[in-house]
C-alpha cells in the first residue's frame, strides 16, 4: 500500500503544526488553505505562549500549569488532554526555540518568560509583541523546507467546502474549490485534519482575520458532526473599536503594568492626562485586589461594561474605558510592546505612550467547536481537527496565551493520530462517494449562481453580526436570545432571495463569500441556542439572570447536531472528564 | 444637509486577461474608515457613482491589522497596506490600483507568489533535526535576539519589492525581503549551518547584485525593517564567499 | 475514481511577473561586480589622475605639456593605457548602459532622496558616456597626436574649449563625471558591505560629498586655465617645462593602484 495520503485543511499553526508531524514520520500532505499559509490567522496573536519551564525561580509546575487552564476555563474543558497538553508545553517551546524563533532573552540568553492573565508565574514566552506571527513563521518555514523536498504540496486559494464521505460514513477525502478557476473538485486522502481557526465572523466585527468565518467547521456540522460548547465566545475586554473590524489590544498591555481606569463623574471633559489621580476610578484594581489590571479575560469584560452600562462612566459618554501606559517609561514600552502601540497608533493616530488609549470589550475567540475525541478524532471516522476549531483545550474561558500552545499541541497530535488511522483504514467502498458529493457542491453553486433575488449577502452579513454582538457575546438573556435565533432564521430565509451581482466564473470573491455565509448563518443559530440552553453562568459564558455556576446540571459539553430534516440544531449533553480536580468555585 | 461622502477611483480588471479600466465611487463617509472599509461598503452597495451596478471589488485582504502582509496596493501613486490607509489622511479622489509589478488576478488582487518562490531557493529555514525532544535551543543572548527580530517581522507584503526600480522583468531581481531573511537565518546559530548554501544561491542571477540601492525598500517597508543594511551586509558576505570559492573549491 | 489525481489550479502561473531567483545560477553576480569594481579601479584611479594632470594646466602651457609628456614617459604606456583605461571604460560604460537600461525608474511616484540618487547615477552615466566618446576621438584620436607632441596639449585643448558650446558641454560633463564617481564610490562601499550601517553610511557620504565637490572644483578650476585671461592664445607647440617632473608621484601612485 502507498503511504498514507493526508488532507489538512487550514495553514495556521494547527494546521502547520500536523502537516510537520506527518512529513517527519513520512506520510504525504496535502495542504488546503484560504489565503498563502503565512498569512493565516495565527499571526495575531500578539502576546506569547505558555510554558510552565519555572526559569523565573517561582516553582512553577505542569501541574499547576493544568491547574490554572482548568480553573480558568471553569472546568469544563476534559482535564485528561490538558493535562497532557500542559505536560508538553515545556518541550514544545523548547522546539520553537530550535526552530528559531526570537523569543525575548534573559541576560543570560535563556528563554524570557512574563506573567499575563489568569495566573500568579511568569510563564508566558515571548516574542516582541508579535509572538503568534513568530511562531507561524517558524513553521511556515519548516513546511515550506518539506515543500522543497515534496513532502508537502500546498494548494493555496483554494477553499474546503465539504468532506468526502463514503457510504459508511467514513471520511474519504473532502471537496475544494479553487478561488480563482471556481473550479471544484474532489481530492480523495485517508484522513483528513481541520483546522480552520474561529468563526468571529458571525459577529460581524470581531478581532479575528477575514478569513475566521467558521465556513469549514458549519460545513461539517451540516455533514453530521458534533460541534461542541458553541456557546463559548471569548469576548476580548481590550480592543481598538475599528469601522472595518475590532482591533486588539494585547493582554500584555495589562501585563507589563497598563492600568484601566474611567474618570470618576460622567462627562468629564477634561483631557486623560489632566485628570488627577483623585478623580480617577482604577475600578479593576479596586474590585480585584489580588489580581488587579491582570484578572481574566471575562472578568475584565464584565467589570468594563458594568461601568460603561451600568455606572455610565463610559468616556465621553461613549462605550469606552482608559487602558492606560503612560506612566511606564518610554523605552520599556519600546521594548516589550512596541508592535502593539504600532498598531494603536497606526490605526487610530494617537501615540499610546503620551495619550491613554481607548478600548472596549470585542469578540476574539472561539473556545467551542468542532467536537473531538481525545485523539483529535470527530465523531466522522477519519476527520480530525486542531487549533481554534475544535472546542477541547479551553473550558468555558480560554487563558491568555494557551491558544498558541493548543494550537500547536493539538496539531502535534492530530497529525500522528491521522497517519495512524490512515495506516489502519481498509479500501473505500466504490468511489468513496467522491462523484456523489461533487455534484451536491456543484448543484449548490448552481443555484446560487442562477439566483436572481433581491438580498444583499454582504448586508445580511452585517445584520447577523449586529445581532449576534448585541445579544449572544458578553451579558446574555433568554429572551433575546430566542429574538436572535427567530432573526438568524429570518436571514436563512432571505438568503433563499438572494441577490449575487458577480455571476463571473473567476476570482468571484463575493460568491465564495456568499457560500461562507449561509455556513455562518448555520452555526450562528448553534451558538445561540446552545447559550439558551446553558441556563448558568460559567467561564465567558454570563447570563444575569443565572448568575451562578450548576454544575449539576451544566458541569456537561453541549453537543449539537445537525437536523437535517428540520435544518437546525438538536442538542445533547455529554459528562466533562474532572477526573483529576475536583471542581471549585472560580473566584479571582 | 447633503451627506459627507467620499470619492474613490478604483482600477478594476475582471480576469489577468482582461484590460483594466477605472471606476469612480462615491461612498458615505464614516469617521475612522479605511480604504478597506470602503471596499466593504462597495461590497454591500455595488453601486457607483455613475449610479450603475458593478461588482463588489476583488482584493486580498485578512488580518486588517497590518501583519498578515494581505492587502498591500498602490494608493494615490504608493504601493501600501490598504487597511492602514485612513480615508481621512488621503487626497480624494482616491485612487486605487494593484501592484504594478505582480500578474493581476483579477481587479486589486495580484499573484505574490514568486516570494515564496524565493524563500525556497534561499532555505529560508532552521533545518531542524526533528520535532521530537532535543532539549533546550541554543543560547541566544538578548543583543542577538534585537537584531534577528526587526527581521523576523518581515510580513512577505512584497512592497519593498514593487517599489524597487530594480525588481522587474529584466532582472529578475530576488527583491530585499528574501535578502533579509538571509541574513536572519544565516545570524541564527543553527541557522548558520546552510550560511555557505544562501550566499551561493544569492549570487546566482537575480541575486543581491541586481540591487542599485535606490533605498526604496526601507523607506516604503511598512514593518521598517532595516532591509539597506541587510543588502550590504548579505552582499559582504556573498562576495567573501564567491571569492573563497574561487580560491579553494 | 473521479477524484482529482493532477493537482491543478494552484500549480497554473499567471502568465508574467517577476522570475523567482536562479540560486546559484548565471555569471550576473562577477560582471556586476566587475562593473562596481572598475568603476573605482582603474577608472576611478584614472579619473584622480586626470583631474590632477588636467590641474597643472593652472602653471600654463609649459607645465601642462610637461605632465602629458611625464605620462606618456611611463613604461609600458600603451598597454596601461588600453588595459588600464580603454578595456576598463569601454566596459564600464557598455556595462553601465545594460545595467540602467534594465532599471525601472519611478523617482515619480517615490520621490525620494535614494530613488533620485539611483536615477541621477544612470543619467550622470549616460552624460559622461556621450561625453567620452567625443572627448577620447576628438582630442586622442583626432588633431595633434600628443603622445608624440605632448608639448601642443594646451593649444590644442584651448582651441576645443575656446567654443563656448564645447566648453558648456565640458562643465557640464566635469560635474557629472566628479558627481557620478562621488557617489559611486558611496554605493560601492554600501553595497560591498563597507557601511552597512545607517550611520557608517550618512557619514560616508558627507566625505563622498567632500571628494565630489573638491574634484568638481578642480576640474573647473582647470577648464577655466584654458579660457582664462592668463594663458590667452598658448603657441602651438611648446617645449615642456622641465622642472614640473619632480610633481608627479601622486600620480604615479594613482597608477600604481
Amino acid at each position: 500500500m502507498a503511504a498514507p495520503k493526508i488532507i489538512v485543511v487550514g495553514g495556521g499553526l494547527a494546521g502547520l503544526a500536523s502537516v510537520i508531524k506527518i512529513a517527519e514520520a513520512g506520510g504525504t500532505v496535502d495542504l488546503f488553505s484560504i489565503v498563502p499559509v503565512k498569512r493565516s490567522h495565527s499571526v495575531c496573536a500578539q502576546g506569547g505562549i505558555n510554558a510552565a519551564k519555572d526559569l523565573k525561580g517561582e516553582g512553577d509546575t505542569t501541574w499547576k500549569h493544568f491547574d490554572d487552564t482548568i480553573y480558568g476555563g471553569d472546568f469544563l474543558a476534559n482535564q485528561t488532554p490538558v493535562k497532557a497538553m500542559c505536560e508538553a508545553a515545556p518541550g514544545i517551546i523548547d522546539l520553537l526555540d530550535r526552530m528559531g524563533v526570537p523569543f525575548n532573552r534573559t541576560a543570560e540568553g535563556l528563554l524570557d518568560f512574563r506573567r499575563f492573565g489568569g495566573t500568579l508565574y511568569q510563564r508566558t514566552a515571548f516574542a516582541g509583541a508579535t509572538t503568534g506571527q513568530q511562531l507561524l513563521y517558524a513553521l511556515d518555514e519548516q513546511v515550506r523546507r518539506y515543500e522543497a523536498e515534496g513532502k508537502v504540496k500546498k494548494y493555496e486559494g483554494w477553499e474546503f467546502l465539504s468532506a468526502v464521505l463514503d457510504s459508511n460514513g467514513v471520511s474519504r477525502g473532502i471537496c475544494a474549490m479553487n478561488l480563482r478557476s471556481m473550479e471544484l473538485k474532489t481530492f480523495a486522502s485517508d484522513a483528513v485534519i481541520i483546522c480552520t481557526g474561529g468563526n468571529g465572523a458571525i459577529f460581524g466585527k470581531s478581532t479575528n482575520s477575514v478569513v475566521c468565518t467558521g465556513s469549514a467547521q458549519s460545513a461539517l456540522y451540516q455533514q453530521g458532526a458534533f460541534y461542541a460548547n458553541g456557546e463559548f465566545i471569548q469576548v476580548h475586554p481590550t480592543c481598538i473599536p475599528g469601522e472595518d473590524k475590532l482591533r486588539l489590544m494585547s493582554e500584555s498591555a495589562r501585563g507589563e503594568g497598563g492600568r484601566v481606569w474611567v474618570p470618576r463623574t460622567a462627562g468629564d471633559k477634561r483631557v486623560a492626562k489632566s485628570i488627577p489621580e483623585a478623580d480617577r476610578w482604577y475600578f479593576l484594581e479596586e474590585w480585584y485586589p489580588k489580581y488587579g489590571n491582570l484578572v481574566p479575560r471575562d472578568v475584565a469584560t464584565r467589570a468594563i461594561h458594568k461601568v460603561v452600562y451600568e455606572h455610565g462612566l463610559g468616556i465621553d459618554g461613549q462605550p469606552m474605558v482608559y487602558l492606560d501606559l503612560t506612566h511606564i517609561d518610554k523605552a520599556t514600552l519600546n521594548r516589550k510592546l512596541e508592535g502593539i502601540l504600532e498598531i494603536y497608533e497606526k490605526f487610530v493616530g494617537d501615540d499610546p505612550r503620551e495619550v491613554p488609549m481607548k478600548i472596549f470589550p470585542g469578540m476574539h475567540y472561539t473556545m467551542g467547536g468542532l467536537w473531538v475525541d481525545y485523539n483529535q478524532m470527530t465523531n466522522i471516522p477519519g476527520i480530525f481537527a486542531a487549533g481554534e476549531a475544535e472546542y477541547q483545550y479551553h473550558g468555558a474561558n480560554r487563558l491568555g496565551a494557551n491558544s498558541l500552545m493548543s494550537c500547536i499541541y493539538g496539531g502535534f497530535q492530530a497529525g500522528p493520530n491521522a497517519l495512524a488511522y490512515a495506516k489502519s483504514l481498509t479500501a473505500a467502498p466504490g468511489d468513496g462517494g467522491a462523484a456523489h458529493e461533487l455534484a451536491r457542491q456543484h448543484e449548490i453553486n448552481e443555484r446560487l449562481m442562477k439566483s436572481s433575488g433581491t438580498e444583499n449577502p454582504f448586508k445580511i452579513w452585517r445584520e447577523l453580526g449586529e445581532e449576534m454582538t448585541k445579544n449572544v457575546t458578553v451579558i446574555r438573556y433568554n429572551n433575546r436570545i430566542a429574538e436572535t435565533d427567530n432573526k438568524i432564521v429570518d436571514l436563512l430565509g432571505r438568503f433563499k432571495n438572494i441577490n449575487l451581482s458577480d455571476k463571473s466564473q473567476w476570482a468571484n470573491t463575493s460568491f465564495a463569500f456568499t457560500r461562507q455565509l449561509y455556513n455562518m448563518l448555520q452555526i450562528s443559530r448553534v451558538v445561540a441556542q446552545g447559550a439558551a440552553l446553558r441556563d448558568e453562568s460559567r467561564g465567558a459564558h454570563y447570563k444575569p439572570d443565572f448568575p451562578e455556576r450548576n454544575d449539576e446540571k451544566f458541569l456537561k459539553t453541549t453537543k449539537a447536531t445537525f437536523a437535517p430534516d428540520a435544518d437546525e440544531p438538536r442538542f445533547e449533553f455529554e459528562a466533562v472528564d474532572t477526573s483529576l480536580i475536583t471542581p471549585r468555585p472560580r473566584k479571582y | 444637509m447633503a451627506e459627507k461622502t467620499i470619492q474613490i477611483e478604483i482600477k478594476r480588471q475582471s480576469s489577468p486577461d482582461a484590460a483594466a479600466t477605472w471606476e469612480k465611487f462615491e461612498l458615505p463617509w464614516k469617521p475612522g474608515m479605511n480604504v478597506i472599509s470602503a471596499m466593504m461598503e462597495i461590497a454591500s452597495n455595488p453601486v457607483n457613482a455613475a449610479g450603475n451596478e458593478t461588482t463588489p471589488v476583488a482584493y486580498d485582504s485578512n488580518c486588517l491589522e497590518e501583519i498578515c502582509g494581505s492587502c498591500a496596493m498602490v494608493i494615490n501613486g504608493k504601493a501600501r497596506m490598504a487597511c492602514s490607509a485612513l480615508i481621512d489622511k488621503l487626497e480624494q479622489p482616491i485612487r486605487v490600483q494593484p501592484l504594478t509589478k505582480f500578474p493581476v488576478v483579477r481587479d486589486l488582487a495580484v499573484d505574490r507568489s514568486v516570494l515564496f518562490e524565493n524563500l525556497k531557493a534561499v532555505k529560508a529555514w532552521v533545518p531542524v533535526d526533528g520535532t521530537y525532544a532535543l532539549g533546550a535551543g541554543p543560547r541566544i543572548f538578548p543583543q542577538q535576539q534585537e537584531v534577528a527580530y526587526p527581521l523576523s517581522n518581515c510580513i512577505s507584503c512584497t512592497i519593498c519589492m514593487e517599489v524597487c526600480p530594480q525588481f522587474n522583468d529584466a532582472t529578475g531581481f530576488v527583491g530585499a525581503a528574501t535578502i533579509a531573511q538571509v541574513k536572519l537565518f544565516n545570524a541564527h546559530p543553527s541557522g548558520k549551518v546552510l550560511k555557505e548554501e544562501r550566499l551561493r544561491a544569492l549570487a546566482g542571477d537575480g541575486g543581491v547584485q541586481e540591487c542599485g540601492f535606490a533605498q526604496n525598500c526601507v523607506q516604503a517597508c511598512p514593518k521598517q525593517l532595516p532591509l539597506t543594511e541587510a543588502i550590504s551586509d548579505v552582499t559582504r558576505d556573498v562576495i567573501l564567499q564567491q571569492v573563497k570559492d574561487f580560491l579553494t573549491v | 475514481m473521479a477524484t482529482a489525481t493532477q493537482p491543478a489550479g494552484s500549480d497554473r502561473k499567471l502568465a508574467g511577473g517577476v522570475e523567482p531567483l536562479r540560486a546559484g545560477k548565471g555569471s550576473s553576480f562577477l560582471w556586476r561586480k566587475l562593473h562596481s569594481l572598475s568603476g573605482v579601479v582603474p577608472i576611478g584611479a584614472f579619473l584622480l589622475e586626470h583631474i590632477l594632470s588636467n590641474f597643472e594646466a593652472l602653471k600654463g602651457p609649459a607645465a601642462y605639456g610637461a605632465q602629458v609628456k611625464f605620462l606618456n614617459s611611463l613604461p609600458l604606456v600603451r598597454v596601461l593605457e588600453i588595459g588600464l583605461i580603454f578595456i576598463p571604460l569601454a566596459f564600464h560604460a557598455l556595462y553601465g548602459v545594460y545595467i540602467a537600461m534594465r532599471g525601472k525608474g519611478n523617482v515619480i511616484y517615490y520621490p525620494w532622496a535614494g530613488n533620485w540618487m539611483y536615477m541621477t547615477q544612470r543619467w550622470t552615466g549616460y552624460v559622461a558616456f556621450a561625453y567620452i566618446i567625443q572627448h577620447v576621438i576628438r582630442q586622442r584620436f583626432m588633431g595633434v597626436s600628443l603622445p608624440e607632441h605632448p608639448g601642443a596639449a594646451f593649444a590644442k585643448v584651448q582651441m576645443e574649449l575656446s567654443n563656448p558650446l564645447m566648453l558648456a558641454v565640458y562643465a557640464v560633463a566635469m560635474l557629472a563625471v566628479c558627481w557620478h564617481f562621488s557617489y559611486g564610490i558611496w554605493l560601492f562601499a554600501a553595497k560591498w558591505g563597507i557601511t552597512p550601517g545607517e550611520r557608517a553610511r550618512k557619514r560616508f557620504g558627507y566625505v563622498c560629498l567632500a571628494l565630489g565637490i573638491g574634484l568638481a572644483a578642480m576640474g573647473l578650476a582647470s577648464l577655466y586655465a584654458f579660457v582664462g585671461p592668463d594663458y590667452k592664445n598658448a603657441p602651438a607647440d611648446v617645449a615642456p617645462a622641465t622642472s614640473s617632473l619632480a610633481v608627479p608621484s601622486i600620480e604615479t601612485y594613482a597608477y600604481v593602484v
